[in-house]
């Protein structure tokens, strides 16, 4: 109540024009984005949101750009979002291009990224009709939006819009889709800019009124700590959303507990910290497997303890009581009962829950952690390759040195993604992009399109496999005529690497269906208008590397590497994370 | 490992485990808008939820409707459906109850066969559950009886004998017992 009534104060921005205009719904949509400071919106036209163009033209400020394929601009769009905080907008029109749309939203749901989506839709007369592209894609998209709406009349859409970027940015972030009729974006209304809130207003009273978490937790919270022996941070995807990294860094470093991140929390603290541990779960290192085995107390911060982190959850953390910190309070207990749950923005309760705990001291516990660190690598290091095809680990490092760990990495999906959450080295903050929760493959390269436009000034490297990388390549297209310059590595094996993986260890070797071929990505950079290097020995890693960065324009760079390449250690599925398969 | 002397896993919460299976009935009052009850139906879907019943209703408050459901689920599992329920934006509220906590009633319709012999015993059966005769044909009976479940499946028992046509039940409505009359 508090937060709305201080919003009433704030509406209408001094300085801003406050007529009321009758205006046609498709230029209110614009109106609307523009107020929310929309600059960049990805999309398709179409029969049913052919308005919507018609007007777009006459606003300047949002720079459309058009993709090759719709589920491409939902990613353009959550790249964008991640890498700038904003909320992402995508466009499409009715039936094909709504349902194209759909495994964005889905990826989007599943990482809890702001995003709007506009669709048109067909006339409101038709509506159920079974009209041509009609699609109900209210229905459609409901279990993987955060909410969406279906606009009635023009003057409705104003509000809607609004409404739409407070809920897809507040609380847990999410998508949120806005289905707008072809006639009620033809029809006028009037429009009174000052009458409605923009989510800058909403969420800036929404930080203004956030809660401290209770005393009493915090007290709970601190004593856990006070007592524990081996504890560990767990840090997740909601430090990077709540912007607490200097909190984490702050807790961690005046409790000196070791720092985890899982796979969407990697780079929301620094892999050169003394205290950062790695990766947990199913293709984490050892030592951090069995650091979460050991633990007494655990501190999870905005993370939801997915099943790729924890394996068997009866085996999980089987000694340790949670402090879970998260946003959503539907997280709490979902899988591991947390002895203190705290509901809150993660930089607020990082914040108060440093304030409240003492100064700790755990190096010997750090050091033991390191010593099985230190046998792991030993052994790894030990192995001998006698290939000299490029590997993984060294075209990751060679990319961190080539760009001193300031790029901006955006993975596919599958073992590539595996080896860059492991061992790129994350220093930059919120430099790691990928599709973890909903795993879709040709998520990267469109995904990088949207980091890049958000963040012009930053190198921008696309990391996929050669199964991931033919989906949604059309997108080769649109960085070429929106002059958006990518770099894009593709590590290609020959082989649907990750599912062959799992054929090798669980399947006795029935390489089903998991042989790939592809095209000449040389000769295929060439027709799209973009620079192809092809990379067959180890020794040309840093030359290609440094080739592409100095190469103007986007440029691929397809590295040739041993086709049975594992990733490990491996858990399997199913087992408990301290059960690893090892090289 | 370290001994703690720690608050109570889930502390302000009964230490009931995981595994034990409840009744509780969830009353979700949500804006009528379209959609809407798709989508708290939806999430009752999505987690295989054990509905018993579900009612769906208007209430004191224009444009809302308030839906009730009876569900069978652990302690934990119940509270997580809830704030999952409260994240839908058209939720407005939730509440849930166990049984003794509320009123519920359910009004249930019971055709029961009749022969001639039989008219009267039924008759002064339905009026011991204060169950009302709201049909009569030369074949049949059909009662109306309201109040909760348990006392219409008895009633129901009880007319068993005379031969049941067909049965409608409403399923529970619930409202919570006010705190001062506790």
């Amino acid at each position: 109540m508090a937060i709305a009534a201080k919003i009433i104060q704030q509406a209408g921005i001094p300085g801003q024009t406050d007529e009321a205009r009758e205006l046609a719904g498709s230029h209110i949509i614009c109106e609307a984005l523009v107020r929310e400071g929309v600059t960049l919106l990805y999309g398709y036209p179409g029969g049913a949101i052919m308005p919507f163009y018609d007007a777009l033209t006459s606003y300047p400020s949002l720079h459309h750009v058009l993709v090759r394929h719709e589920q491409a601009a939902a990613h353009a769009a959550d790249g964008y979002a991640r890498a700038t905080g904003k909320v992402g907008v995508c466009v499409a029109t009715s039936g094909p291009g709504a349902t194209n749309l759909v495994t964005g939203l889905a990826t989007a749901f599943m990482d809890s990224t702001p995003l709007v989506a506009i669709t048109g839709q067909v006339a409101r007369t038709f509506i159920g009709r079974d009209a041509f592209q009609e699609t109900d894609v209210i229905g459609v998209t409901q279990p993987i939006t955060k909410h969406n709406f279906l606009v009635r009349n023009a003057s409705e859409i104003a509000d809607v819009i609004h409404q739409a970027f407070r809920v897809a940015l507040s609380g847990r972030p999410g998508p949120v889709l806005v289905d707008i009729p072809k006639d009620v974006q033809f029809e006028k209304a009037v429009y009174c800019p000052s009458d409605y809130v923009t989510s800058e207003q909403y969420m800036k009273a929404l930080a203004e009124g956030a809660q401290r978490p209770a005393d009493y937790l915090l007290a709970q919270a601190a004593q856990l700590l006070a007592q524990a022996e081996k504890p560990v941070i767990m840090a997740g995807h909601g430090v990077i959303l709540s912007n607490a990294y200097n909190e984490l860094q702050a807790f961690a470093e005046k409790t000196s507990i070791p720092v985890i991140t899982t796979l969407l929390g990697q780079s929301s603290f620094s892999d050169t910290h003394p205290l950062h541990l790695g990766l947990p779960g199913m293709h984490g290192p050892a030592h951090v497997n069995r650091a979460i085995s050991e633990a007494d107390v655990i501190v999870g911060v905005g993370l939801r303890f997915d099943d790729r982190v924890t394996g068997k959850v009866s085996g999980f953390a089987p000694n340790a009581r949670i402090i879970h910190i998260d946003i959503d309070p539907s997280e709490m207990h979902k899988v591991k009962i947390a002895t203190v749950p705290i509901v809150a923005d993660a930089k607020v309760a990082l914040a108060a829950l440093t304030e409240v705990v003492a100064p700790q001291d755990h190096s010997a516990w750090l050091k033991e952690i390191r010593s099985w660190q230190a046998v792991a690598e030993e052994r790894s290091q030990s192995i001998e390759r006698d290939d000299n095809l490029p590997d993984p680990v060294s075209i990751l490092q060679g990319i961190y040195e080539a760009t001193k760990g300031q790029a901006i990495i955006v993975s596919d999906v599958g073992q590539h993604q595996m080896w860059t959450a492991r061992h790129y080295t994350w220093t930059r903050r919120n430099s790691h992009i990928t599709s973890g929760g909903l795993g879709t493959m040709g998520f990267a390269l469109p995904a990088a399109m949207g980091v890049k436009m958000g963040m012009p000034d930053d190198i921008v490297w696309a990391i996929a496999g050669d199964g991931g990388a033919q989906m949604n390549i059309q997108e080769l297209a649109t960085l070429q005529q929106e002059g958006v310059a990518i770099k894009y590595a593709i590590m290609n094996n020959g082989y649907l690497g990750m599912v062959r993986q799992w054929q090798q260890f669980f399947h006795a070797r029935n390489y089903s269906e998991t042989p790939i071929s592809g095209p000449d990505y040389v000769k295929l950079a060439d027709a799209y208008g973009v620079t192809g290097i092809r990379v067959k020995r180890r020794e040309d890693i840093a030359s290609a590397i440094k080739q592409a960065m100095e190469t103007e324009g986007t440029v691929i760079v397809e590295f040739i590497i041993e086709p049975e390449a594992n990733v490990y250690p491996m858990v399997a599925p199913g087992k408990a994370i301290t059960d690893m398969i090892e090289e | 490992m370290t001994k703690i002397t720690a608050p109570a896993e889930r502390s302000g919460h009964s230490d009931v485990s995981r595994d034990v299976m409840q009744a509780y009935t969830l009353v979700v009052l949500v804006e009528d808008r379209l959609g809407a009850v798709d989508r708290v139906f939806s999430l009752f879907r999505r987690r295989r939820a054990n509905m018993q019943t579900l009612v769906l209703g208007r209430c004191e408050l224009p444009d809302v409707i308030r839906i009730t459901v009876a569900v069978n689920d652990s302690e934990v599992g119940i509270d997580h459906l809830v704030e999952q329920l409260r994240k839908i934006i058209d939720v407005r509220k939730v509440a849930h109850f166990m049984a003794q906590q509320a009123i519920t009633r359910e009004l249930a319709l019971i055709k029961v066969s009749r022969i001639e012999e039989h008219t009267r015993a039924i008759i002064e059966l339905a009026s011991l559950f204060g169950a009302t005769v709201v049909d009569l044909t030369a074949s049949t009976v059909t009662l109306e009886v309201s109040g909760s479940s348990e006392k219409i499946d008895k009633l129901v028992g009880q007319v068993q004998r005379y031969g049941i046509r067909e049965i409608v039940r409403t399923g529970s409505v619930a409202m919570a017992y006010d705190a001062e009359d506790k």
